[in-house]
């Protein structure tokens, strides 16, 4: 060990003590044996000196370090370990192991305590100590990779402890059906989802289904899941540009998911995970508890607004990314810093009192005035969403299933005769037979990112740059028009009380008067 | 020989059948929630000191503690807000009793620690003074302090180094233990081995934690615990001791300087707002010594059930004798602070789930806490629980009409000043 500050000669003292402490320590059991040690270490403690009087420099250093290099350093410790394998229980493993460390302390340093109110400054050894100390630090302090290993072993321990005694006593396996396509941000929502579908304690299978075919890019992120089992299916049919069609498409692609189960009569909880989808653990454990069919509440996250929208119609939605216009960015500013509420959206079921289902929440993202984009009020479709819905798995089984009668029959709601979308409410025949979780629908267990990029960016294969960039041109202005976004939620107040403009020093918020370059650093920076 | 093979069956299924019972009975040990804790002075914790003793409070102009109060209110909320919460809760419990001649114990309400600086920091030098004419006001009025001189007394004296009545440790050992209270139970935080400033018999208690701001921020217990090893606070005093070594002897240094860039060690001094919910989220909290060996992490530990890893030779922790520290805590030596990781990823998976289900015991939590209002086995009950113990007093104690013990002009010559 590297000490700050001493001489030598005490140095050398103070490092013999100190491996031979663990000598010491290795070599008895009760304070008695330390005898003939002690006169051990006090005859190693004279050699040391006189060669380093006669060498000229710290013997002891050196000597350390070759014993250092050599030695397994784990090797006093597992010896000392050992030596508690020879107490009878594990009960007093740790007491045995303590004791033995506060007599060794007691029995060296209660022999040299000559404490009569005297004031002893010097670095280690009497027992009250006031004087300056030496930092210890180790030669070599990066972490050992067997102990990280040990530690990882002791978490998941308790980890499964705790899940043991706490956690739900249900263990269905979840089967997740996500629906995909190739695009910028897939590698940011798809990574988030295998994530949290590796970490699930119990055992998940994943049903990817991709629309335009399987791809290599998917299949990359795919092979970062530690799932149970991974399906991925492709799709033919690539993912169209408008909204409208592509919650047609993704509902077709995830009653195909189901048809999967059906086939394979898999068993356990049915949940839809979508993309950019954030999911709490608790959501998993939450769906544990479903009979046939739940309802959980959905939370938005991103740029849609809020139902008492402002008057002039300032904000609007195109392919689910909110954009202001012109010149009324000032006013939606003032309109946003004037109301600090924040509302988060939720969709899902509601109840009454008793906990019983009523109705649903279902939000309506923005109303349209101004200008209309063609494709766009099918946002509003009022539906709920896919992600909202958690099933049995033998519900959509199609024989041996044994569902009740309120459930309907495959053929019925997955393929519906008029060819309009399949909907996932439409699998029981009234609301009633809904469970619904998650505290009556009070917790939001899982939340919509509604963010992507613009359907025409760029990005490299797998996010790889295989051969370095062959003109690199200064981005000073992006391709696309900057359009500023309105702050459609203000975050929570600081604590010094805010007009919603929450920054670190240097922003001066002053109600009414923004300043629109400060505002998009802003955005960056909070959100 | 049928026979004996139909033994040898016989023998082998009742052995077979004791094995599972055995492993039964490990599997259902496997997922227990806590375990009762006993201490070397038994199985305590939850004992009931009504009716076991009585303690008479005696009344103290205000001077000694009201005024405090009135003139700076942010004694009820620091860490050593014990003693005026121990002076309420005497006030209404049920062992107090208005006479004086069967009170097993006195009770002076001196508030000590009350005398602020502007940052909030206790200053003691005035304390000194301050519990002289306490005492000298209790030996005028009343009969009891001359009986025993202070053999059958107790004052609460949470500061950083007890009645040593100092924040520095060299002033403080220098100082030693107020003269006058040589013969008095002291009832504080500070616990060290073979030091002055803990006198023997002392009680040595928690700091104080608000329980409500404690309370109000569990998050479930299945949250996962993923944090190795936490800790938030200062490692280096830059403003009294810039250099490092004088602070927490080097300690605290020490754990920053070697493992700052592990991994397992979410350390650092930055005070986040979710502090108390990571606590939950971890399994070891460190709690090394500062100025003096005590800190409230260890009463934070305990509630949120992180594992204390305490770093503080020789310390003495609160309600030694009910609570097995050893069982519950891993105490790690100054000089192992460098091998601080090995040692506490080599701790055995069954050892660590022990020390959760003891600290996990309801009754473990309730006696780290002042509760308001109080509950039983709470910090106050242990406090009286130690004073029962103590009891019957020594007849020693009690001096012959005349005698006197106590040299009322030991000590330094600013503390003689009348206050």
């Amino acid at each position: 060990m590297k000490k700050v500050t001493g001489s030598s000669h005490r140095l050398a003292r103070m490092r013999s003590k100190n491996r031979s402490g663990f000598n010491s320590e290795q070599a008895s059991e009760t304070s008695s044996r330390l005898m003939p040690v002690s006169h051990f270490r006090v005859f190693i403690q004279c050699m040391f000196c006189i060669g380093t009087l006669i060498l000229g420099f710290r013997l002891t250093t050196e000597s350390s370090f070759l014993k250092a290099s050599f030695q397994n350093p784990e090797a006093s410790f597992t010896r000392i370990s050992a030596r508690t394998d020879s107490s009878a229980s594990t009960g007093t493993e740790s007491q045995f192991d303590l004791q033995l460390r506060r007599e060794f302390a007691n029995g060296s340093k209660g022999s040299r305590l000559a404490y009569n109110g005297t004031i002893v400054h010097s670095s280690g050894g009497v027992r009250v100590d006031v004087g300056r100390h030496a930092i210890l630090i180790r030669p070599w302090p990066h972490p050992d990779p067997f102990e990280v290993l040990h530690a990882h072993h002791l978490i998941k321990r308790v980890q499964l402890e705790q899940q043991q005694l706490y956690g739900s006593k249900e263990s269905k396996p979840i089967i997740a059906i996500t629906t995909t396509f190739v695009r910028t941000f897939q590698a940011v929502h798809l990574t988030g989802l295998l994530h949290t579908l590796s970490v699930i304690p119990v055992p998940v299978t994943w049903i990817v289904m991709e629309a335009g075919g399987v791809t290599n890019e998917t299949a990359h992120f795919l092979s970062l899941a530690h799932v149970h089992r991974l399906l991925h299916l492709g799709f033919d049919i690539p993912m169209p540009a408008g909204l409208n069609e592509r919650s047609k498409l993704e509902a077709q692609m995830r009653v195909e998911g189901l048809r999967y189960v059906q086939k394979e009569k898999l068993e356990g909880v049915v949940v839809f995970a979508d993309e950019g989808n954030i999911h709490s653990l608790e959501f998993f454990t939450e769906a544990q508890k479903v009979e046939w069919v739940g309802a959980v509440s959905v939370g938005l996250l991103g740029f849609a607004g809020f139902e008492e929208s402002p008057q002039s119609g300032i904000v609007h939605v195109h392919d689910g990314r909110v954009e202001a216009r012109g010149n009324h960015i000032l006013l939606a500013a003032r309109q946003a810093a004037a109301a600090p509420r924040f509302e988060p959206q939720v969709q899902g079921p509601a109840c009454d009192s008793n906990g019983n289902l009523i109705g649903w929440h279902i939000f309506d993202p923005l109303p349209l005035e101004g200008e209309v984009h063609k494709g766009m009020r099918a946002a509003q479709n009022r539906r709920l969403e896919w992600a909202n819905f958690v099933l049995n798995a033998r519900a959509v089984w199609k024989t041996e299933g044994n569902q009740p009668e309120w459930i309907r029959s495959w053929d019925e709601w997955a393929n519906p005769e008029d060819g309009s979308t399949p909907d996932i409410k439409a699998i029981v025949r009234s609301d009633q037979w809904v469970k619904v979780l998650g505290n009556c629908g009070r917790k939001v267990l899982l939340w919509w990112l509604r963010a992507e990029a613009r359907a025409d960016s760029k990005h490299p294969n797998k996010w790889i740059l295989d051969e370095s960039l062959e003109i690199i041109v200064p981005a000073k202005s992006t391709p696309w028009p900057r359009r500023p976004v309105r702050r459609a939620a203000p975050p929570p107040p600081a604590p010094a009380g805010g007009t919603g403009m929450k920054h670190g020093a240097g922003s001066r918020v002053s109600s009414g008067k923004v300043r629109r370059p400060k505002r998009k650093q802003d955005q960056t920076n909070v959100s | 020989m049928t026979k004996d093979r139909r033994y040898g069956n016989f023998s082998l299924l009742t052995s077979f059948g004791l094995l599972l019972l055995f492993l039964c009975q490990r599997v259902s040990l496997a997922a227990v929630h806590h375990q009762r804790i006993s201490g070397s002075a038994g199985d305590v914790l939850e004992d009931n000191p009504v009716g076991r003793l009585k303690v008479f409070v005696y009344e103290l102009p205000s001077k000694y503690n009201k005024k405090w109060l009135e003139k700076d209110p942010r004694c009820l909320t620091h860490m050593f807000a014990a003693e005026e919460f121990v002076h309420d809760f005497l006030l209404a419990s049920p062992v107090r009793t208005m006479n004086p001649e069967e009170a097993d114990w006195f009770y002076t309400p001196v508030y000590t620690t009350c005398d602020l600086t502007p940052n909030g920091l206790p200053l003691p030098f005035k304390s000194p003074r301050m519990m002289r004419s306490a005492i000298s006001y209790i030996s005028t009025h009343w009969p009891f302090w001359n009986r025993t001189e202070g053999g059958d007394h107790f004052f609460v004296v949470p500061h950083d180094f007890g009645a040593c009545f100092h924040y520095q440790e060299e002033k403080a050992i220098e100082r030693g233990v107020l003269p006058l209270l040589k013969r008095s139970t002291l009832v504080q935080t500070f616990g060290q081995n073979h030091h002055v400033c803990l006198k023997e018999g002392s009680i040595v208690v928690p700091p104080y934690a608000p329980p409500e701001k404690m309370q109000s921020r569990f998050i479930p217990p299945s949250t996962p615990r993923s944090i190795f090893v936490y800790f938030r606070g200062l490692f280096y005093d830059v403003g009294n001791d810039p250099e490092g070594g004088y602070y927490a002897r080097g300690a605290r240094a020490a754990v920053w300087e070697n493992f700052k860039d592990n991994p397992l060690f979410d350390i650092s001094t930055q005070h986040p707002s979710t502090y108390y919910e990571d606590m939950q989220r971890a399994i070891f909290c460190l709690c090394p010594l500062g100025w003096a060996p005590w800190s409230p992490r260890l009463v934070e530990g305990v509630i949120f059930g992180c594992i204390p890893v305490i770093i503080a030779d020789d310390i003495v922790l609160p309600f030694a004798d009910a609570i097995p520290w050893e069982k519950i805590g891993v105490f790690v030596a100054e000089k192992d602070v460098p091998n601080l990781d090995k040692i506490l990823s080599l701790i055995s998976p069954e050892e660590v789930l022990e020390k959760q289900r003891l600290l996990a015991n309801p009754a473990m939590k309730q006696a780290m806490l002042f509760s308001q209002p109080t509950l039983p086995g709470d910090a106050f009950h242990q406090i009286l629980n130690g004073l029962a113990r103590k009891l019957p007093h020594d007849p020693q104690i009690y001096l012959k009409p005349g005698q006197t013990v106590l040299n009322w002009t030991e000590g330094p010559a600013g503390d003689l000043k009348p206050w």
